[in-house]
C-alpha cells in the first residue's frame, strides 16, 4: 500500500511544488498583514481538496486501475492508500497551519486562539468535502465527479446565506461562543477535524464497497 | 506437478458476448500461445485470470492458489504485461520502481535495474517521452523484476518493430529455461507464437476450438489448394472449413498425411496458425 500512497505523491509532485511555493508566498503575506490567515488557511485546505481528483484522472487517464488490481494488494488497498493520500496532504497542511500559528504568535504576538479554531475549521472541510467526493469518482468516475465537487462547496453556502436572509437562520447563537473559555473553545475545534475524520472512514468503507463491485 | 495455470469450465457472460467453458492447463517449463480474433475472449480470459472481472462460474489456480480465495498469494510469483504501459507519463522508471517495490515480497532492485539497463532504458527520463517499445520493456522489467515463476502477457508484442519483438521473445526463452516457470502469452502475431510458444490455444467467439501443442497443429494440420470442382469431390467429413475465392477454393484438413492418402492428386501443403485463424475465422464448414 505504501508504493501506491507514495505513487499518487509522485504524480502529483508537480502541483505539490507549486502549492508550497504559493503557501510559502501566502506566509509571507500574511506576515506583512497583507492577506488575512483565515483566508488563506481556508484557501489552501480547499486547494488541496482538487488533488485528490487530479490523481483519479491522471490514473484514469494511465488505466492505472486496472495494472493495480493485477497486483497482488487488492481492491482494499488500492482504495486504503488513495484515502490514505488525502488524509496525508490535511495532515500536512494542518501541521504547517499550526507552524505559521506559532511563527504569528511569537514574532507579531497575535491571538493564537482564533487562527486554531480558522485551522480546525478549515481541517475539518478539508476532510469533509474528499468524504463525499471519493466515493463519487469511484462510483462515476474523476470526470463525472469533477462537477459535485463545485456541489459539495456551494450548495451548503448557498442555503447558507438564504437561510441567513431570510432570517431563519440565527447567528446570534455564535455569541454564545464567547462565554467558553480558551481550553472549551480549542477542545469543541478539536471536534470538528475529529468528525471529520470520522467521515471519512465512513466514506472509504462505501468506496471499498464500490471498487470492490467494479470491473477493471 | 502442478500446472502454473489451471482453468476448468471458466464462464463470463456480457449479454451479446459469452466466454463459454473455457478449459486450459498451462505445464511449468512451457509458453501457452492464445491466439483468436479481435473480440474473440482472449482478454477477457486474461482479465478472469488476474481477477479482474467476476466470473459466471469456474474455477482459476494459478502455481496451485486459487486466483480468488488466495489471490494475493497466487499473485505474488506472477509477472504481468498488458496491452499498453499503464505507468503515468509523468513518472520516471526509477519510481516505477519505488512504487512496486512494497507491492512484492521478492522485489529486486538491482535486478530491476539490470533490466533497465539491459533494454536501454534511462533510469531519469520522463516515461511520456519513452517510444511503444521502450514502455514495453520497461513494463517487462517491472514484470520480471520480483522474480516471477509465471508471467501473463497480453498482447505485450503488438505495435513493436521486429528487432525490439526478437529481442523480447529471446527474454522469455530465457525465462522458461527454468522448469518451474511459464508463460501465457496472448497474440494477434502468430509467426511470433510459431517461434517460441509450445502449446496454442486458438479462441473463437468465446470459445476454445483449438487447443493442442504447437507441434501437433503445424504437423498434422493441412492446406489443400483445389479449384471448386475439385472440392465437391471431397468427402466433407475429410476438411475442417473450406474457403471459396474466384481464383480456387482452400480446405484445411486435420490430418494431412491422411489426407494425401486418401486424395493423391492433390496437393496438400504445411498450414500456419495463421491460415487456421483465416480459415475458422472466414471459411465455412463444408
Amino acid at each position: 500500500m505504501t508504493g501506491l500512497i507514495w505513487k499518487d505523491f509522485l504524480i502529483m509532485r508537480k502541483t505539490l511544488k507549486s502549492y508550497l511555493l504559493i503557501m510559502a508566498l501566502y506566509a509571507v503575506l500574511a506576515y506583512l498583514d497583507i492577506l488575512n490567515y483565515g483566508f488563506i488557511i481556508t484557501f489552501i485546505q480547499v486547494a488541496l481538496m482538487v488533488l485528490p481528483i487530479s490523481a483519479f484522472a491522471y490514473d484514469e487517464q494511465a488505466k492505472w486501475d486496472r495494472y493495480a488490481m493485477s497486483l497482488p494488494m487488492g481492491c482494499r488497498a488500492m482504495v486504503g492508500a488513495r484515502y490514505l493520500f488525502v488524509l496525508t496532504l490535511s495532515l500536512l497542511t494542518t501541521a504547517l497551519g499550526l507552524a505559521s500559528i506559532a511563527l504569528l504568535t511569537l514574532f507579531r504576538a497575535e491571538d493564537p486562539v482564533e487562527m486554531v479554531v480558522t485551522l480546525m475549521v478549515s481541517a475539518a472541510i478539508g476532510l469533509l468535502i474528499p468524504s463525499f467526493l471519493l466515493p463519487l469518482c469511484y462510483k462515476l468516475g474523476p470526470e463525472r465527479a469533477r462537477p459535485f465537487l463545485y456541489a459539495i462547496i456551494f450548495i451548503p453556502t448557498i442555503v447558507l446565506v438564504l437561510l441567513f436572509k431570510a432570517n431563519i437562520l440565527d447567528l446570534s447563537i455564535l455569541e454564545n461562543l464567547d462565554v467558553l473559555t480558551t481550553a472549551q473553545l480549542i477542545g469543541y475545534a478539536l471536534l470538528l477535524p475529529l468528525g471529520g475524520l470520522a467521515l471519512l472512514a465512513l466514506s472509504c468503507l462505501v468506496s471499498f464497497h464500490i471498487a470492490a463491485g467494479k470491473e477493471y | 506437478m502442478t500446472n502454473c495455470i489451471e482453468i476448468k469450465g471458466l464462464c463470463k457472460s456480457y449479454g451479446d458476448f459469452s466466454l463459454q467453458n473455457i478449459d486450459l492447463s498451462l505445464p511449468g517449463g512451457s509458453i501457452l500461445g492464445m491466439i483468436g480474433e479481435n473480440g474473440a475472449g482472449k482478454t477477457t480470459t486474461i482479465k478472469c485470470i488476474l481477477n479482474l472481472i467476476h466470473r459466471d462460474a469456474g474455477e482459476i489456480t494459478l502455481l496451485g492458489h486459487d486466483n480468488i480465495r488466495e489471490e494475493r498469494l497466487a499473485k505474488q510469483d506472477v509477472g504481468i504485461v498488458l496491452d499498453e504501459c499503464f505507468f503515468h507519463d509523468t513518472l520516471r522508471p526509477r519510481d516505477v520502481g519505488k512504487i512496486l517495490a512494497p507491492a512484492y515480497h521478492n522485489w529486486d532492485q538491482k535486478l530491476f535495474r539490470d533490466y533497465l539497463d539491459k533494454f536501454h532504458l534511462p533510469e531519469k527520463k520522463l516515461i511520456k517521452e519513452f517510444s511503444r517499445g521502450m514502455k514495453m520493456k520497461l513494463s517487462l522489467s517491472a514484470a520480471l523484476a520480483h522474480r516471477p515463476k509465471l508471467l501473463i502477457l497480453d498482447e505485450a508484442t503488438a505495435g513493436l518493430d521486429p528487432v525490439v519483438r526478437d529481442e523480447i521473445l529471446d527474454e522469455f526463452l530465457g525465462f522458461i529455461q527454468d522448469e518451474d516457470h511459464a508463460i501465457l502469452m496472448s497474440s494477434h502475431i502468430t509467426s511470433d507464437l510459431e517461434k517460441v510458444a509450445d502449446y496454442i490455444a486458438y479462441i473463437h467467439q468465446g470459445r476454445v476450438v483449438l487447443s493442442d501443442t504447437k507441434d501437433n497443429i503445424l504437423d498434422s494440420y493441412g492446406r489443400v489448394g483445389c479449384t471448386a470442382a475439385q472440392l465437391e469431390t471431397i468427402d466433407p467429413r475429410d476438411v475442417l472449413r473450406t474457403r471459396r475465392g474466384s481464383f480456387g477454393c482452400e480446405a484445411l484438413v486435420k490430418d494431412r498425411t491422411a489426407f494425401s492418402r486418401k486424395y493423391p492428386m492433390l496437393l496438400v501443403e504445411r498450414t500456419t496458425l495463421e491460415d487456421i485463424m483465416l480459415f475458422v475465422g472466414k471459411g465455412e464448414t463444408q
